[in-house]
């Protein structure tokens, strides 16, 4: 039992924080079907990571703000497209609180335990969230009616620029969807079936009928996940952007979990723009790729896919031929690890942390049959185990059943009623994968983890440089003529074809005639 | 008797899965039983002693129990019944050896007989994407990765319309530009699946409910049908397409 530290408003935040995932996750799950696999023990899998994030959470994020605060790494993910935007960041409170509810559940832990580990992961997640939103000031993409605009005007003008038009049929339109089509499939079986590799952010406006949606593939080539040593070794780019300029359509809804749609439905003959980017931690923001002239763009998206085709069937064979325990290794890794990305922000990545099963989850491994995984998930994810039931009175969101998908944590024990602070440090760690390899493909090329953190802790990007940091639109906006802000967008536009040195001065009207 | 925290419960009940039920209960138990070992004292128990005292044993105990009084788990990863034959039920479809004889049995498929084209509804799915004529082709059951191999090493049979019951992206990764048609009896024009055919031109069914399709069958899909929408399934709107089997 604890010394009573916690006050009122802090249950009162935190229960907010998770009741907000509670609300969202509910109606994210039931717009969704259960995703079953004949490669992956799917629902085993994911089982298995949410006690990993419940038990190793609160440590490792501990020792990520020991050097890097989560708002600083927050302002950093926007700027590049690695995995740590939506749908990383925005499972990752869901991954510890389903593992906490499963827990509650079984009964090995009560309401009471891990309070002070909760308060500070929903706290870590909430700062991040809004540093990383910043742009558009919300928390999560569902907050702002299920959109997404993280991006400052100077990135746009950029992406907008730059971009390449198309039309259904010709060859840079041809090789972008065929580009993006290997991608995805690549990206889901990286993942393990999930789709958290892709990440959609927007829309953005680019005119009366157009819209932007920009999409990351991420984690793609050699890096964190021991099962693409090798099979992944010809893949040049580990994060790659995709800009899309859309006619036609609107896109109603991109949700936390990176998925969008559109009305009338998006189809690949409404795509009239691309443009192609690579970046990391260490980029200092997107790099244009293959971006130099129409004709190098369409062999760069040609090449890319026929790099992401030979490394799906390379990893598919490796795959067809693993046990069920390394499936379930690598896919409660992949869920476990969705926001890896934090630690090698702040320099303090390591594989024991993130690639390996911590010993108190991997006692529950027996239970994780196919049938009992698929029965426990699906009544966790809509809110049918007893502890998530509520009394008779009581409508939850979206589906008017007393039912809550997260237990709160009780206010009494404001009144003196016994808790626990926490989980403790992290536990050694098992798999049953083999040991990865120590290369890292990032853009300074393929380097050991340990040179990967010093160059992470020496990375200052030009966006939280502290003479920019705080420049955002709502200060340009009124101070577009200082010689601080045309350097500010002469920065982003550094290595723009169309709009390196214009500077700060120019709006979505002149960008079009540009751009035409 | 040591009691739980979530044995006063004054909203809950038991868990909808029967299995869950089973397995809870017994964890509970174990957990009961290790608490009064160590004494009782929660706060030293949680995340203490517990680590030590309840195992991997234990729980390994948990699924046993189930199958000493001879059930048999389902399963849906191909790799589960292939190294545990003894814990899960029989997998059928998955191999040569009963592949002709195997077929969807959807209880709510929609079937009739031929009309003047030869056209046997089998059943209905729900349409990824419209295409301005139906998909006629062979019909291959696809259920497993030894089948995927044999196809990626073989090469996959002209006129390939794909029945699956995965509604993933993974299985049939590496060969699912290759099918001129997909069948698949799970998920949703928003599983990964039906992204990725969409994504590749590949016409599709999803959530496909059939019957009597067998493999070899000459089989149409309907996908000028209109495509299901995250709209229609919210709202519950049934919109679906077609299922033939062409006898003649």
């Amino acid at each position: 039992m604890n010394a009573n530290k916690i006050t009122y408003a802090q249950l009162l935040e935190t229960n907010n924080l998770i009741q907000r995932h509670a609300d969202e996750s509910y109606w994210l799950c039931v717009t969704r079907t259960v995703q079953e696999s004949k490669l992956f023990p799917v629902p085993a899998y994911m089982m298995l990571s949410y006690l990993m994030a419940y038990y190793r959470y609160p440590a490792l994020f501990r020792k990520i703000e020991s050097r890097m605060s989560a708002e600083e790494i927050g302002d950093r993910a926007r700027n590049m497209g690695m995995k740590i935007q939506a749908p990383g960041m925005s499972y990752m409170p869901d991954f510890y609180l389903l593992g906490r509810e499963w827990l509650l559940n079984m009964g090995i832990i009560k309401p009471t335990d891990g309070i002070e580990d909760l308060i500070y992961v929903m706290d870590f997640w909430k700062r991040f969230s809004l540093a990383y939103h910043r742009n558009d000031a919300h928390m999560t993409n569902r907050e702002f009616g299920h959109r997404s605009q993280i991006l400052p005007e100077r990135r746009l003008q950029v992406y907008h620029a730059d971009m390449y038009d198309c039309e259904n049929g010709d060859e840079l339109h041809e090789a972008a969807h065929s580009f993006m089509a290997a991608a995805s499939q690549y990206g889901f079986l990286i993942s393990c079936e999930s789709r958290i590799s892709l990440h959609n952010h927007g829309p953005y406006k680019l005119g009366d009928n157009v819209e932007m949606i920009v999409r990351d593939f991420m984690d793609m080539a050699e890096s964190d996940f021991p099962w693409l040593d090798d099979a992944a070794e010809g893949v040049e780019f580990n994060n790659i952007t995709v800009t899309m300029a859309v006619k036609d359509c609107h896109f109603y809804l991109v949700d936390d979990w990176g998925s969008f749609e559109a009305r009338p439905e998006f189809s690949s003959d409404k795509l009239v723009g691309v443009g192609l980017y690579y970046s990391d931690n260490l980029s200092d923001g997107h790099q244009p790729l293959g971006m130099g002239s129409r004709e190098e763009l369409i062999a760069t998206f040609n090449r890319l896919s026929e790099q992401v085709r030979e490394a799906t069937n390379k990893l598919w064979m490796k795959i067809a031929g693993w046990s069920r325990d390394q499936m379930m290794d690598a896919g409660a890794i992949t869920y476990f690890a969705i926001c890896k990305d934090l630690a090698h922000v702040a320099g303090v990545y390591d594989p024991a942390d993130w690639m390996m099963v911590d010993e108190r989850a991997e006692r529950f491994r027996p239970l994780l049959n196919d049938e009992y995984s698929r029965d426990v998930l699906g009544e966790l994810c809509v809110a049918l185990n007893p502890t998530q039931q509520l009394h008779e009175y009581s409508m939850m969101q979206h589906a008017n059943k007393n039912t809550r998908l997260y237990q709160l944590i009780p206010y009494s024990i404001l009144a003196g009623e016994p808790y626990t602070a926490g989980v403790g440090e992290v536990y050694p760690g098992i798999t049953y994968l083999p040991p990865k390899k120590d290369v890292y493909t990032t853009t300074k090329g393929k380097i050991g983890f340990e040179e990967y953190n010093r160059l992470s802790r020496e990375s200052v990007p030009t966006n939280v440089d502290p003479k920019y940091r705080y420049l955002c639109d709502t200060w340009v906006k009124y101070n577009s003529e200082t010689p601080l802000a045309d350097e500010l967008y002469k920065a982003e536009q550094a290595t723009s074809r169309c709009l390196k040195g214009k500077g700060a001065g120019l709006v979505r009207t002149d960008i079009d005639a540009l751009h035409r | 008797m040591t009691r739980l925290y979530v044995d006063s419960d004054k909203f809950g009940g038991t868990n909808a899965s029967a299995t869950v039920e089973a397995f809870h209960n017994a964890i509970r138990e174990i957990v009961r039983t290790r608490l009064a070992e160590a004494g009782g004292h929660w706060e030293s128990f949680v995340f203490g002693k517990s680590l030590d005292l309840i195992t991997k044993e234990d729980f390994g105990s948990v699924e046993k129990m189930m199958l000493d009084a001879g059930y048999r788990f389902d399963w849906s990863a191909a790799i589960s019944p292939s190294e545990r034959p003894d814990v899960y039920k029989p997998a059928e479809g998955v191999g040569d050896g009963d592949m002709a004889g195997f077929s969807f049995e959807h209880p709510e498929a929609v079937t009739a007989a031929p009309d003047a084209e030869g056209r046997e509804q089998r059943g209905q799915g729900d349409n990824v994407a419209r295409y301005a004529t139906p998909c006629t082709g062979i019909a291959r059951y696809i259920r497993s990765p030894a089948q995927v191999l044999k196809y990626l090493q073989e090469g996959v049979p002209a006129d390939t319309i794909a029945v699956i019951d995965d509604s993933g992206g993974t299985l049939t990764a590496p060969i699912l530009e290759q099918f001129k048609g997909v069948i698949c009896a799970g998920g949703s024009t928003r599983s990964h699946l039906g992204i990725l055919t969409r994504e590749y031109g590949v016409p599709c069914l999803m959530n496909a409910k059939v019957s009597g399709i067998k493999h070899g069958d000459t089989v149409m899909i309907d996908v000028t049908a209109q495509p299901k929408t995250a709209d229609d399934y919210q709202s519950g709107r049934e919109v679906t397409a077609n299922v033939w089997r062409i006898v003649k």
